[in-house]
């Protein structure tokens, strides 16, 4: 059984990954906690955010019983993210929902009614922003900006360049700064009517 | 006073590219210059923020091995395949010499196709009114399954056809040297003994050509479809834009772009969810360039197939990317340049196919001018 105390927090995840094709769920629970932020970021771009909690789980469950069929295990964290996507997408054919995503502005009137206060709706108003952008924009800014990744860590774990990940971070704030600002005329011009009434 | 107006204007611009930089950096690591407006945006989001990090209690997953069934067996030799294919193919020569030699004589040549239900209901289009176990498709016939029911139809003597349930489909052409369908909706499965290039599938989004084989074609009432082969090869294409699916691959197609990049089904999960993310995105989109390079690394040598398709589906500069990693999988044979592949000269593109023995790009071109021909004979 390998634990994170004896593998050490600057080993190598494909230690956690070959402990974890022989059966030690132990090692798997490591990879779980190394993991589990990335998972969660991805799902976080794609499904509501109350499902996400569960459905992190329900990756690493679909993930134990296949991760002996991993040939590379250094490429464990990009394994991991393409079945969250592809989880994802499962999510969405089971559920009937189809993502709502306008692609030119943020609508806050979409947003669940968890968030009724101020500050709650408009934190909702910029994930649902995020969300609009290309996918691409939208898996790295919400890695970065939600989770609280960086660039570097964020290109580890899911097995893109280090390049890819700046151009999608500089890309995708510079796509979320004008959809915002769209936003922000939009509820300046909606409150001046409102005054004007 | 023009000097001084440009060391302001340089000046100016070393400051932005200073505030540029530094404001990247915080947002690349989180260092550097802070920006404030990154800044307010992750103090918004954090409550969206992962908040259980500890795992769960993982159920032990028995890895014994798994039971063989005849099925996998025969699937994951690869010789078997293709020893199969071959013998398809001379007994599909054979079969057709035979029939050749016999067409004159038959009177009622290949106007209709016998259609044997099985599991029949007796609203299936063609039998409402007349549920008759076995019937006769006429050319331009619709024939449709219901929700249970499921169709055998022998295609003239060529070969047969198994419609699953809710399957729609039209007899479009059936002559000498050329069987030509349409599927509207549903699931069929095909295996054909003709000569290669004889039998045509029309779906919504793409015409897929038998080249010696045993296939399976879904299609939505959108367009968007999946096939499948079993045994030889199939060709797909819509507009110049071309897919050829050997045994043990599939190939996804689309309404909107046709036939997306074929792919071996044991390629890794992260590869074919490369390939669907590249065939579902738009041209020159970030999400497009990132599939492409998951694609690039995580291409096995098996895998040059979706390799060789990609080279005709990116920009010039991508290309010699794709190149690159292609020649390192298959070299590309001596009667190619560099030059010319990255051009898409047809001829180097064909003979590189070859080169990886999926199937001889001669039968493809030959029904390509035979399909032309003939499609300007009917004009």
């Amino acid at each position: 059984m390998v634990t994170e105390a004896q593998a050490g927090p600057g080993d190598s995840d494909a230690t956690f990954v070959r402990a974890a094709q022989q059966g030690d769920t132990e090692a798997f629970g490591q990879l779980y906690r190394r993991y589990a932020r990335m998972v969660h970021g991805i799902l976080l771009g794609r499904v509501r955010h109350v499902e996400v909690e569960d459905l992190v789980q329900e990756v690493f469950l679909r993930a134990l019983p296949r991760v002996r069929e991993l040939r590379d295990t250094s490429r464990f964290g990009s394994w991991l993210a393409a079945i969250t996507r592809n989880l994802a997408v499962d999510h969405y054919r089971r559920s009937q929902i189809r993502p709502e995503r306008p692609d030119d502005m943020c609508d806050p009137d979409q947003q669940p009614a968890k968030f009724n206060s101020s500050s709650n709706r408009k934190a909702a108003e910029v994930l649902e922003c995020i969300r609009s952008l290309p996918e691409a924009y939208r898996e790295t800014l919400i890695l970065r900006l939600v989770e609280g990744m960086t660039g570097p860590e964020i290109a580890a774990k899911t097995g893109l360049s280090p390049g890819s990940v700046r151009v999608n971070l500089h890309r995708g704030m510079n796509q979320l700064r004008q959809k915002l600002a769209h936003g922000e005329l939009r509820d300046a011009s909606v409150s001046k009517n409102r005054t004007m009434v | 006073m023009r000097v001084l107006a440009k060391t302001e204007q340089w000046s100016d611009m070393r400051q932005r590219y200073k505030e540029q930089t530094g404001h990247d950096e915080y947002l690349w690591q989180g260092s550097g210059e802070p920006d404030a407006e990154i800044q307010r945006l992750e103090q918004v989001l954090e409550q969206f923020r992962a908040t259980s990090l500890a795992p769960p209690a993982f159920p032990i997953v028995d890895y014994a091995p798994r039971r063989s069934s005849w099925w996998r067996t025969i699937t994951s030799n690869t010789w078997v395949p293709r020893f199969s294919a071959a013998t398809l193919i001379l007994a599909a020569f054979i079969v057709a010499l035979f029939v050749s030699l016999r067409e004159p004589t038959s009177p009622r040549g290949n106007n209709g196709w016998s259609v044997e239900l099985a599991e029949a209901q007796a609203d299936t289009s063609l039998t409402a009114g007349k549920p008759k176990r076995k019937i006769q498709m006429q050319i331009g016939e619709a024939f449709e399954t219901n929700g249970i029911s499921r169709a055998n139809i022998a295609v003239a003597d060529i070969g047969r056809l198994e419609l699953e349930p809710m399957t729609r489909l039209r007899l479009l052409q059936s002559t000498a040297g050329r069987k030509r369908i349409a599927l509207d909706r549903g699931t069929i499965h095909v295996v054909i003994w003709a000569p290669p290039g004889e039998f045509v599938v029309d779906t919504a989004s793409a015409v897929a050509v038998d080249l010696g084989c045993m296939y399976t074609l879904h299609t939505e009432e959108n367009g968007n479809g999946l096939l499948r082969t079993t045994l030889g090869w199939v060709g797909f294409q819509r507009n110049g834009q071309e897919s050829f699916i050997p045994a043990g691959a599939a190939a996804a197609t689309y309404e909107r772009s046709g036939p997306g990049l074929p792919f071996f089904e044991d390629a890794s999960e992260m590869f074919r969810s490369a390939v669907s993310q590249f065939d579902a995105a738009t041209e020159g989109s970030a999400q497009r360039v990132a599939a492409q390079q998951v694609m690039l690394r995580e291409a096995r040598p098996r895998d040059e197939l979706t390799l060789w398709h990609l080279l005709s589906r990116v920009s010039e500069l991508d290309r010699q990317a794709v190149y690159r990693r292609l020649s390192a999988l298959t070299p590309p044979p001596a009667n190619t340049t560099r030059e010319g592949i990255l051009r898409l000269d047809r001829t180097m593109l064909d003979a590189w196919w070859n080169a990886l023995d999926l199937g001889d790009m001669g039968l493809w071109r030959h029904w390509e001018r035979s399909w032309t021909g003939h499609e300007a004979q009917q004009k």
